[in-house]
Formats: C-alpha cells, structure tokens, sequence
C-alpha cells in the first residue's frame, strides 16, 4: 500500500478530487495548510501599513491505495493540479505498513 | 460479591416498564417518576436493613440523603445517582456493610451510583472548601432515615451561608459560570449541542436555581415563581424548555445506552423522527427539530444571562435600591439593574418605545427585564405600516443596528421579542430556518443577526493585525448603514432554499430598503452587497490569487472603492458569523490578500474602471470583426477572455489578430514570427508568440540589436497559460537588398539563442560604454526607479535614459542575469530620451520581489550596464 500525499492550489481541490473519483478513489483527507517553497510570502500594504503573509494557503490531500494503483493516482493529481507554474505543488509517495478498518478490523488492501 | 436484592430486581422491573412507557409516549413525568423508583428502592432497603437498625440502637442516626439532580427529582435513564449518608457525629464501622446492602445490587446492575458517608460537620466544612460540593449540596433532598439528622445539616449549611461565605459562593457562581463558557462555549446553535454543560443547556437552569436557593430559601423549582425570581411568564416558558429538553436528554441516554449528553450530528435524524417532526413546506423534520430546540436552548441562555447580570449586581453592591430609576428615554426605568417600561398604556400612545426600550437597552447596557419582553411581544402588533416607514422609527433602528458589540445582544432580544419582524416582516421567512449540515451552525435569522454584531466589533480599535485592518477598513467606511442593513439582509433570500438566496435575496430586500428611507446610491450599493456577498469568499479559494487577473476581474465586477470595502468586512462578518469551518486564520489569509490586491488594482484604476473596460469592449469587437471571414466567432471569443486585461488594453486590434494567428500555428516551436511594413513608413512590425521561456524577451532584444536592427518600439506581455506575445516596432537592416534573408538570419540567431544561454556573449561586449548627447542643455544621468507598492503581482522598473542600439539588451539581459523574468514591458517611443517600463516577477517564485537588498541590487546592475552620459556639445567645442 502507498500513501500519496498531495500539496496543491487550494483553487485545484475540486478539479483534483473530481479526477480521481473519475478513476474510482473516492476517497481522501483534506487538509488547509500552510508553508513555503519556492513560491513564499509576501507583504501587503494598506494604509501604509504592512501586511506581511508568511506562508502560502495551500491543501494537502492524501490517500492510500494499493501498489498496483499508486502511479496512476499520482499522475491524475499531478495532471489535475498543474497550472503550468510554479507554487503548484508537490506529491509525496510513502510506504504504508498496515491499514485497519476501525469497524470490522479489516487489513490490507480490505480496509482501503 | 453479588448480593441477591428482591428489592434491586423490583426497581430494574419498574424502570425497564418505565422506559417503555416513555418510549411509547405514555409516561408523561418520567423523571419524578424514576427518582420515586429509587426513592422508594433506598426506603425499602433502609427499612429492612439490620445493620442500619444496629447503627440506629447504638446512637448513630443517619439519614440518606439525595444530591445532584436526583435530589432535584430529574432523573433521566443514565444520570448519575448522588448518594450522601450523612450522620449527625461520628460515622460508625458498620456503615460499612450497610453500604454493600444498599449499593452493591445497583452497581451490579450498572447504576451509576456515587455516595459519600459523612458527618454534619465534615459536610458542611467540604461544601465551603469545594464549591462542586456545595451546588450538589445545595439539592439536597432527604429521603429516608433520621429527618431530623437531615434538618440540622440544613439549617446549619443556610446559617453559615452568610457574609464572607456568601460573598465567595456568589464569586464562585460567577466563576464557574465564566469558565463553562470556556471548556464547553455556547451550545446553542452547535452542530452537537451539549445539552447539559454547554451555554443554553441545563446548566443554565441550574445556575438559577442555585442562585435563588442561596439568595432565599426556595426548595423547588416552583418556587422560582413564587419568591419572584421568574415571572409566571417566565416560569412557564422555563417549564416549556425543560420538559422539551429533558425529553430529548432522555432519549439520547437510551439510543446511546450511557450518560451521553451531547445530541450528535448522528443522532439528529433519528431524534427528530423519534419525536414525530414531519417535512413541512420544503424544509426536512431534522431542521425542524433543530429550529424548536436551539429555540429552547436560546431561552436558557437568556435566563442565564439575565442571572449573571443579576450575580454580578449582588457582588458589587451591597445594597439595592428597589425604587426605580429614570433613564433618558421617556417612559422606560431602570429597577435593579433591569430596563421596564414605566407605565405598559404608555405605549399604546406612544408605540415608538418598543423600538426604544432596545436602543436604551444598547446604548445604557441595560438588559431588558425578562418582563419587558413579554410586553414588547404582547404590544408588537403596534408596529404597523405607518411605523414601518416613520422617518423617526426607521432612524431608531438603524440606531440599533448600529450599537456597539455587547454580550447580551439587543437584536437577538428585538428578534425573539418578534419585533424585528414586526418591523420587517420579510424576515419571518428566515427565522428558525436551519440549514442542516456540518458547516451551517446557525439558522439564518441569528447568522444573520451575528453577522450585524460582528461588523459592529470592528468599531474597537484591534489588538491583533488583522483586527486593526478590520478596524481600519470599518474607520474608512463613510456609510456604515449601508453595510449594516447590507449584513442583516445578505441571507434574505435564503426563505427558498430552491433559488439562488444572492439573487432572490436582491429582490426582496429592495422594498425593504425603500421602506427604511435609504437614497437610490445606498439602496444600489446595499443590494449590490447583497448580490455579491459571497464574490470574495469565492473568488479566494476557487480562483488562483497570484494571477493579476483574479484581482482584476474582481475589481471589475466591484468597481469601486467604497464597495470593496464594505463587501470585505461583509465576507469576514459573514464567514465569522456562520461558524468555525468557514473561518480559520487560513480562510482569513486567503481573503485579505485577494481584499488587498483588489484593492490595489481599483486604487491604480488603470485595468479596473469604466473607461478601460468600454475600451476593452470596443477592441474585442474590433478583433472578431478582422477575423470574422477565417475564425469561429466563439473560438475568437474564448482567447481573448483568456488574454489579460493589459494586453487588451494596450495592444492595438491588428497586433492581438496577427497574434492569434500565429498562436494556432505555433504547435511544437519555441516561437513564431510574423514581419508586417507599414504604410508609409520603413517601420516593420514584428508580432511574435513564443512559449514562455525566462530570458525570452531579452533574448530578442539581444539577436535584433546583434543583426543591426534597431528597436523603436516593444511591448511584451506573458499570457495566463506559459506563452509570451510581443510586439516589436523597428528600423530594418539599412541594406535592404537582402531584408527576407536578413530577417531568416535573426530568425536563426533566436533559435540558437534559446537554446545556449551564452549565444549572446558576444552582443554584450559591443554595448557602448559611454554615450555623448548633444543637447541644449547638460544632459542628466540615467535612473532606475522601482515600485514595488502599486502593483501586488509585479514589482514595476523604470528606467529613463537616452536611447542608443542595445538599450533594450542591455537592461533586459541585466533583469534576466538578476532572476527576474519580465511580464510585462513597454518600451518606448523615439524621443532622445526614453522611459522604459518593466514589470517583472522573480523567475525562482514566480512573484514580485520582496527583499529590499534584492531591489537595491537590481537598481545598481542596470545602472552599472547602462552607458556612461556625457554631453557632446563640450567635445565639439573642443574641436
């Protein structure tokens, strides 16, 4: 099982969660976060006053598929996500030990 | 150890048949009846019990007392069981075993019983060293045993209940009552109200009902009416929401088989079918449901509001006048620490003060006397059409509109009153209108009312930045009636949930707006925020605000300043006011900044006013007609919206058509040209389209100044998706015999160019080193200036000099050598001296550049490229 982690535009979420149900993940976490990469803050004035953003809006969206599914669930975020510049994001592809269905106590490929 | 109970068995009898009965609707008085179960359960035991007649014989009376809510007789399924046993000197060791005997069986029948065994003494001592302690206490019911053991301890508790004692249960009250808000917040309009800790659950009735028992000696809730703590109006209404609540308690305790208290989202559906709510009218019986019981919970929250005022009045004063004061409103007093009307006929002639009594209310802070309420609702029929448009009245609300942000809110007050519907009858359609799902907490008549009371915190000066922005902004709204009506009114149209609520809501505020006497400026302004009130919330998450379009667009649709500014504070009042999975710091960011860059474009006016976009308008119709006979009009149509405002403003028809021809015919190549003549003139155009590639526009000036054609003109600009259009004016090759091969060789060079990023070396080398002008007067040196603060997106280079071949390679090669990649350029005409402008972004972050060093750098390398100025007219003398 991989876990696949997605930074993206908060404006791609819907474009992004779209494309994947088209190919049957229909489920995922999202999460609003903050940071930087190369794209970081940056200031404001109103009034003369500063207004400094440290960090960029952005989501993390993440899912966990099994192996056979993994490239192509990272294709169609990254096909989705991509605007052509920079600050679209970055998808992270982990190993995932054992997935548990809290319910019925499932595992594996079962839970997912 | 198991100890086989008849007795036990009996009461695990009575109250599954119990249980049933409620659950079929026959038990009407559940709790009393499940507290005499157990009263009678602990009387039988106690009666049969050996070892408590032995404790009894050798001079050890007892008694077994209740406390909590099972001495308050409001035993609901799971509610815990306080047990005291209390004795009047010492505490013998058989009590021991008397305690198996009494609790064992419940506990092995999975009762949650808590008891404690004390003496009068040690009771009393604890009640005043842990004040949990003491509100259990102050329950107290006897319920079997020594009577009088049981009377002692009270009237002990209520005689040392005094001075010090007193002062410090009334502080702690108030304390605890602060610190529940705290830990558990309001409940009334949560999507899981707590129905017992929260802010509108029983805790507020509890909190009265201490109060009064430790202000007078009420035993009951009764009593509460008749030592004058509620009126019978009150009263009634208290048993109204109790037994409303209870019920629902009751029933979340056996759908989750335990003490549950909080009514989850899951459980929602299911309790509003338990309780028999049908579909009515297009709206689902769960929000149904959730309408009566947030009503309820409202009407605790207000007790226990008017209690806390109450609370803190005794705290500070010893003594209180019960005569009451004049206020400076005409008819309306003051009687501790509560707004009545003086005399209740007073208003059939004077019907104006039951708007009033609310502005009095505000301004004076005042709460409403619970007794005020119920005549404001008795006299609301009063409030007429005349009354509705009456310059006076309708100034009186807005006055209330406008009150500053207070706890207790008037128009929360003038809404259950029924007033604000009297006043504006459209808003009954909203009210109690509960939109059921995880992000909507609130029904929209109180969102609505938040909404107001939001906008009107802004008016204290902010602790925090973001605070004073808002506080700032509010400052530089002229017409705050505007946005305050605005923010009442904004969710209007919600009444059919089937309809777009922005639009619908347009058409029912306007009469509105007519009747409150606002000109035709504030009434277009107040229904445009209506419209557009979710423009911004939108627009900042679903649309990419680093785009300048994004910001241009918006300001398009907005306009004007004034407008921006008021639909901002609208958007964070109503995103505020709907509940925490609308408003977080992230949310808050995202919107401020698209606020910002709005604001900056509207402030420069330059893409964002009327003139522009007619001109706009007028040169699309231009292009569609020149490509009417080749292009499908909607195709021709789709480019230019995705074009950018800049590009169609300040790039001419021919040149926007020449580029879309060649942008279909790019497919694969870096770039494509086209070389126009002009009439009359040796000029030749050259549009180019390229894929954006960092150095680009550097790049052509470098190959045109390396084949000696020589730049008059330039604009470029970069298109939203990676592709660059420039138009270049230029003096061709001076041999023209071979101009085509001429051009096919630049055409080469560009190629190889792009490809090698040293191709063009060589070309820097012959940049001049110093230029001699001949002019009048003494020529002035070459000057870069930056501005960083117009333009969110871009920082934004001038630099004026004196042309020359190369000019436009060399400040272009020193941006691209510095990171920058240019967006936007225009470049310009050809007076000996020249101003040229660049928009540039950082190539690395694709954004403006922030750092005041890196801004310092750049100035100082195009200076250093430029060529030294020196007059020629002083060499010439020389010769």
């Amino acid at each position: 099982m991989k876990k696949i982690e997605a930074i993206i535009k908060p404006f791609k979420l819907d474009d992004v969660k779209e494309a994947l149900s088209d190919i049957g993940i229909y489920g995922m976490t999202v999460t609003e976060v903050n940071g930087y990469g190369r794209q970081k803050g940056h200031k404001e004035i109103y009034r003369g006053a500063e207004y400094v953003v440290d960090f960029v809006p952005k989501i993390k969206i993440e899912i966990v598929v099994n192996d056979d599914r993994a490239q192509e669930a990272v294709d169609t975020i990254r096909n989705a996500a991509n605007s052509g510049k920079i600050g679209d994001g970055k998808i992270f592809v982990l190993s995932v030990e054992q997935a548990i269905r809290v319910r019925t106590g499932e595992t594996g490929d079962e839970a997912l | 150890m198991t100890i086989e109970r008849p007795e036990a068995n009996i009461l695990i009898g009575k109250r599954a048949t119990l249980i049933q009965e409620f659950l079929t609707g026959e038990s009407m008085d559940f709790l009393k009846s499940l507290t005499s179960f157990l009263d009678e359960y602990f009387y039988t035991v106690f009666e049969k019990s050996i070892s408590a007649r032995k404790m009894v014989v050798s001079g050890n009376p007892f008694a077994i007392i209740a406390l909590g809510g099972y001495g308050r007789k409001e035993q609901c399924i799971h509610s815990d069981i306080d047990l005291l046993i209390l004795f009047d000197r010492s505490v013998p060791l058989e009590v021991e075993t008397f305690v198996q005997e009494l609790l064992y069986p419940l506990w092995d029948a999975r009762f949650e019983v808590g008891y404690a065994v004390r003496t009068i003494e040690e009771c009393i001592d604890m009640s005043f060293e842990r004040f949990d302690i003491l509100t259990t206490v102050l329950d107290a019911r006897f319920i079997c045993g020594a009577s009088l053991v049981y009377s002692s301890f009270m009237e002990t508790f209520k005689s040392r209940l005094s001075g010090k004692r007193l002062k410090d249960t009334l502080n702690y009250l108030f304390e605890h009552g602060k610190k529940r808000l705290k830990d558990f917040g309001d409940s009334t309009y949560l999507v899981a109200p707590d129905l017992k800790s929260g802010f509108g659950g029983l805790r507020d009735y509890h909190t009265l009902l201490w109060y009064s028992k430790i202000k007078s000696n009420i035993k009951f809730r009764r009593d509460l009416e008749y030592y004058g703590f509620l009126s019978n109006f009150e009263y009634t209404s208290l048993e109204d929401s109790l037994a409303f609540i209870w019920d629902i308690r009751n029933r979340l305790h056996h759908i989750t088989g335990r003490k549950c208290d909080t009514l989850h989202f899951e459980y929602q559906a299911e309790m509003a079918t338990l309780l028999g709510y049908k579909n009515k009218a297009g709206q689902p019986d769960v929000e149904r449901f959730l309408g009566e019981l947030h009503g309820k919970m409202e009407f605790l929250k207000q007790l226990n509001q008017i209690t806390f005022e109450d609370i803190l009045f005794t705290r500070k004063i010893k003594k209180e006048s019960a005569m009451p004061k004049p206020t400076k409103t005409e008819g309306l007093v003051i009687k501790n620490r509560r707004l009545y009307f003086a005399n209740t006929v007073a208003i059939l002639q004077k019907p104006d003060l039951l708007l009033k009594i609310f502005l009095e209310s505000g301004q004076a802070k005042i709460p409403l006397s619970i007794e005020a309420m119920r005549v404001v609702s008795e006299f609301g029929h009063l409030v007429d059409d005349e009354m509705r448009t009456d310059p006076l009245c309708v100034k009186l609300f807005k006055r209330i509109l406008a009150l500053s942000y207070w706890e207790f809110n008037v128009l929360n007050v003038m809404l259950s009153t029924g007033i604000l519907e009297r006043f504006i009858p459209e808003f009954s359609a909203i009210v109690n209108k509960i939109q059921y799902n995880h992000y909507h907490l609130f029904p929209v008549d109180k969102h609505s009312i938040r909404c107001v009371q939001v906008i009107n915190s802004f008016k204290e000066p902010g602790a925090t930045q973001m605070k004073s922005l808002y506080a700032g902004v509010f400052k530089d709204i002229r017409n705050k009636n505007v946005l305050l009506v605005a923010a009442l009114l904004h969710d209007i149209g919600k009444s059919d949930p089937a309809k777009e609520h922005s639009k619908r809501g347009v058409k029912i505020a306007g009469p509105i707006l007519d009747r409150l006497g606002f000109n035709p400026t504030e009434k277009e302004d107040a229904l445009f925020l209506i419209q557009h009130h979710l423009l911004l919330a939108k627009t900042a998450t679903r649309r990419d605000i680093f785009d300048e379009e994004t910001a241009v667009s918006t300001a398009n649709v907005i306009g004007k300043i004034r407008l921006l500014r008021m639909l901002f504070l609208l958007t964070v009042a109503d995103s505020k006011a709907t509940g925490p999975k609308a408003w977080n710091d992230w949310t808050e960011n995202l919107i401020k900044d698209l606020f910002l860059k709005t604001m900056g474009i509207l402030k420069t006016g330059e893409l964002a006013s009327k003139k522009t976009q007619r001109l706009i308008d007028k040169k699309k119709q231009d292009v569609l007609a020149l490509l009417r006979e080749n292009w499908r009009e909607e195709s021709v149509s789709n480019r230019l919206n995705g074009m950018s405002q800049r590009y169609l403003l300040y790039v001419p028809a021919q040149n926007i058509v020449d580029h879309i021809n060649l942008y279909r015919n790019l497919k694969d190549r870096e770039f494509i040209w086209q070389i126009t003549k002009e009439n009359n003139s040796d000029i030749r155009t050259v549009s180019i389209c390229g894929k954006d590639k960092p150095g680009f526009f550097s790049k052509i000036a470098g190959i045109f100044f390396l084949n000696h054609i020589d730049i008059v003109a330039s604009q470029a600009y970069s298109l939203g998706d990676s592709h660059i259009l420039d138009v270049f004016k230029v003096m061709p090759p001076k041999d023209l015999i071979f101009e085509r091969e001429k051009w096919e060789k630049a055409e080469e060079d560009l190629t190889q160019a792009l490809e090698d990023d040293h191709f063009l070396d060589k070309a820097l080398g012959k940049i001049p080193d110093t230029l001699a002008i001949s002019s009048g007067t003494p020529p002035e040196t070459s000057k870069v200036r930056i501005d960083n603060q117009t333009s969110s997106f871009f920082t934004i280079i001038e630099v004026l000099t004196y042309d020359f071949p190369g000019l436009l390679f060399s400040i272009t090669n020193a941006l691209y050598r510095n990171g920058l990649n240019v967006n936007v350029a225009m470049v310009g005409g050809k007076v000996d001296q020249v101003i040229d402008i660049f928009y540039v972004r950082d190539i690395n972050g694709d954004q403006k550049i922030e750092s005041d060093d890196k801004l310092e750098q750049i100035k100082t390398s195009i200076l250093n490229t430029l060529p030294h100025i020196s007059a020629k007219e002083v060499l010439n003398e020389k010769n």
